[in-house]
């Protein structure tokens, strides 16, 4: 009993079955440009554009949020191109109340200017930055801490061990979090620690990453007694590799998506907090657009003077909404399957052609016992 | 002779759930030799399944409980070995095809990853970078070397020899090196244009196509012993046979030792060298196949051979086991048969039968020897 195996390494198929001496040689078909090369070139930026594309909204979201970060760029690297700061400062006096230098909307401008003649469209892209930095800020501490604290909760919670015990306290301290309201407990927070815009930024964080642990132990969750875990176990990989690469990665679809719903309202949490008047401070080097609106409020009355409080609060809502668009495409992007079908669906080319190489080596002498006339597909050969 | 791949002795599992505890398992014992190809039988519920994922330690612990026994896997106890070792056994010494090919690929990657991923995992052990269990360029060989007694290679981690560094030596490194890997086994597994099906998500791969892609990841490890729980089950009939008929070959080509757990007689009698029967968590006969098909020793077996139906039966109800299953956390007293047992005597409620007898046939019923004289 000594049957001699097939050295490692070395392609194995063409020793088992003999090819069948009856089948004519296959046709030699000039081999098709590589079908696998152009799939995978398409899942890059055009098949981004396509899946976005298929999704007009969502595709709207990416274009202004786009646009968005471009503007802050260029309020942070050139910020003469964009505004004029102080360029119509005259008195420097701030609080004052309504003077005569106010004025509506015009093409000089295009927000108007308020009380100490301060171009508001200038406020408005001078805050631009920040509020964008706030809130990837916020929403990517809580992403971190969160998602992670979420990742080891939910991947590490076998009952009576310690790693349950640490699942428990993870999620018992969650639960407290959750049980107040995070804005409340936000304004308790910057009450106790003083105010100010990195007071207010570390109130949000600490108040925010429980819903992230929430999220992220749920999927773990969901996915990790699935059968490819299973399977990937089987194959002799190890937890901290199942848990980086194949749980996190089917975790992480639904994660981003709400990471970038998250940036809006984080946005409105962060200028409801500067509304109240415990962020950031207004009139300041770095304004902010709650802080601004805030300041308008109780200084310019809406009746008259409504552009100074309408555009920060439009610049929010633009923002916010251009986030939530985006996010609801980004769940195409993601998930291979709908990713996939969308790229395809938009390309206007003809199928690939079958790549008819080597004749296969077929598992026939089995099958040919079947009457001709049944068509049994062995294996996709003519 | 030579010492056998997989050694199971009183293998009992336990899943203790608010509901009670159920006996998966209990008292299974049996012996894989090297090249052979066990087959697994019995109805669904039975432990088939349990038993496949116990030997490489696969059920989740908790619920489930390895209550006693031991799985010595070439003459190394792995109940006893602490979790953390537990990856350095499978794959490359114990791989496993699993029974929903739809969900057993990760959805997120393509085929070349999920293969690729398998083959770096063995090609790190074989050069070194990673601790192995089992030493050796070519696992399937068991006639020209000597089986490495394992047990200080579980206890820390284990270098592989010169010789096998040797045999490895030309390092997997490029991503071309690894591409040319996968399509071997892709090949291997009979995937038309594999160069295509490479860049694809299983998702847009058929059944049993992704059962051969799971076949081709686990046979990449070039496992030593190969467990197959229900490989064809979620398949149609003609994939069925595609994939039976590319086992069969890969049985023949790679000489592995196979235990084939399968709730369809035909199926393993296609395939299988020895039959195990299961019947509520236990074995209750085990035997040369062509023999336990020719005279089953337990009623049981009796009843599952004669149920399978004619080929040209045309008229009658088809052929039946009275009765149901029982509760695996409310066992019958004496042997679990006997309710539904046609031959039960009062002995039968009251006593468990003998344990299996180190007989190459052997059945655990008190009257073995009569059923097997039975017509």
């Amino acid at each position: 009993m000594t049957p001699t195996p097939p050295s490692p390494g070395t392609p194995i198929p063409s020793s088992g079955s003999p090819p069948i001496p009856t089948a004519p040689p296959a046709p030699r078909v000039p081999p098709a440009p590589s079908v696998g090369r152009a799939r995978r070139t398409r899942s890059g930026v055009v098949g981004l554009y396509r899946v976005l594309r298929a999704n007009p909204l969502s595709f709207i979201g990416f274009i202004v949020v786009t646009f968005i970060a471009i503007l802050a760029l260029f309020v942070v690297f050139a910020p003469h191109l964009v505004a004029h700061y102080g360029a119509q400062q005259e008195t420097g006096v701030y609080n004052s109340g309504p003077t005569l230098f106010q004025w509506p909307p015009s093409l000089a401008h295009p927000f108007g200017t308020d009380g100490a003649s301060y171009d508001i469209f200038s406020e408005v892209m001078l805050a631009l930055p920040t509020d964008l930095g706030i809130g990837f800020a916020i929403a990517g501490f809580a992403l971190i801490v969160g998602g992670g604290l979420g990742l080891v909760a939910g991947f590490w919670d076998k009952p009576g061990s310690l790693s349950g015990y640490t699942s428990s306290f993870i999620m018992r301290v969650t639960d407290v979090f959750l049980a107040f309201p995070s804005l409340v407990l936000a304004l308790a927070l910057v009450a106790s620690i003083g105010k100010g815009t990195i007071q207010a930024m570390i109130a949000i964080m600490l108040t925010w990453w429980p819903y992230y642990v929430r999220l992220v132990r749920g999927e773990v969750l969901a996915v990790k007694h699935l059968p490819y875990v299973t399977a990937a176990r089987a194959a002799g990989v190890r937890e901290t590799k199942i848990l980086t690469r194949h749980v996190l990665r089917n975790v992480l679809e639904p994660v981003i998506v709400y990471f970038t719903l998250d940036i809006g309202t984080v946005l409105v949490i962060f200028s409801t907090i500067s509304f109240v008047g415990v962020g950031v401070p207004y009139p300041s080097n770095a304004p902010e657009w709650g802080s601004m609106m805030s300041f308008y409020q109780e200084n310019y009355p809406f009746q008259i003077y409504w552009w100074a409080i309408t555009f920060p609060a439009l610049a929010i809502f633009v923002t916010v909404l251009s986030f939530s668009l985006l996010g609801d495409g980004l769940r195409d992007v993601l998930d291979p399957r709908s990713r996939r079908a969308l790229a395809e669906s938009g390309a206007h080319e003809p199928p690939p052609e079958a790549n008819v190489g080597e004749p296969p080596v077929l598992p026939v002498p089995a099958m040919t016992a079947a009457p001709s006339n049944v068509g049994v597909d062995v294996g996709g050969v003519p | 002779m030579t010492e056998p791949v997989l050694k199971v002795e009183n293998l009992s599992v336990d899943y203790d759930v608010g509901a009670g505890v159920f006996h998966a398992a209990s008292n299974v014992s049996f012996t894989l030799p090297p090249g052979r190809v066990v087959g697994i039988v019995g109805e669904t519920g039975c432990g088939k399944s349990t038993l496949g994922q116990a030997i490489p330690r696969l059920l989740p612990e908790p619920p489930a409980v390895i209550r006693s026994g031991k799985i010595i896997f070439q003459g190394t106890d792995l109940v006893p070995v602490p979790k953390n070792k537990l990856p350095m056994v499978r794959g490359t010494s114990i791989g496993m095809i699993f029974q929903e090919p739809l969900n057993s690929l990760n959805p997120a990657f393509r085929v070349y990853d999920q293969i690729a991923e398998s083959i770096q995992i063995r090609h790190w052990r074989e050069i070194g970078d990673l601790p192995m269990f089992q030493p050796g360029p070519t696992p399937f060989d068991y006639s020209h070397r000597e089986l490495p007694k394992a047990e200080q290679v579980l206890t820390k981690p284990f270098l592989p020899g010169e010789k096998v560094q040797e045999a490895a030596r030309h390092r997997l490194v490029s991503r071309d090196d690894y591409k040319r890997e996968v399509l071997d086994y892709l090949r291997l597994v009979r995937i038309n244009d594999p160069e295509t099906i490479l860049h694809l998500y299983p998702h847009e791969l058929s059944g049993g196509m992704r059962q051969r892609i799971m076949i081709a990841m686990t046979l990449s490890q070039k496992p030593t012993l190969l467990i197959a729980d229900e490989p064809t089950s979620a398949l149609d009939v003609t994939i069925q046979a595609q994939v039976l008929t590319l086992m069969k070959e890969l049985i023949e080509e790679v000489h592995a030792s196979i235990l084939f757990i399968s709730h369809d007689l035909g199926v393993v009698a296609e395939m299988a060298d020895d039959l195990g029967v299961m019947y509520a968590g236990a074995l209750v006969e085990i035997g040369p196949i062509a023999e336990v098909f020719k005279s089953p020793r337990h009623p049981y077996t009796k009843a599952l051979l004669r149920a399978i139906p004619s080929q040209y039966k045309t008229d009658g109800p088809l052929a039946s086991i009275p009765g149901n299953v029982p509760n695996l956390s409310r066992l019958p007293s004496g042997c679990s048969f006997h309710p539904r047992c046609p031959l039960a005597q009062a002995i039968c409620r009251a006593d468990p039968p003998p344990a299996l007898p180190d007989t190459p046939h052997a059945a655990a019923c008190h009257f073995s020897d009569q059923v097997a004289s039975l017509p």
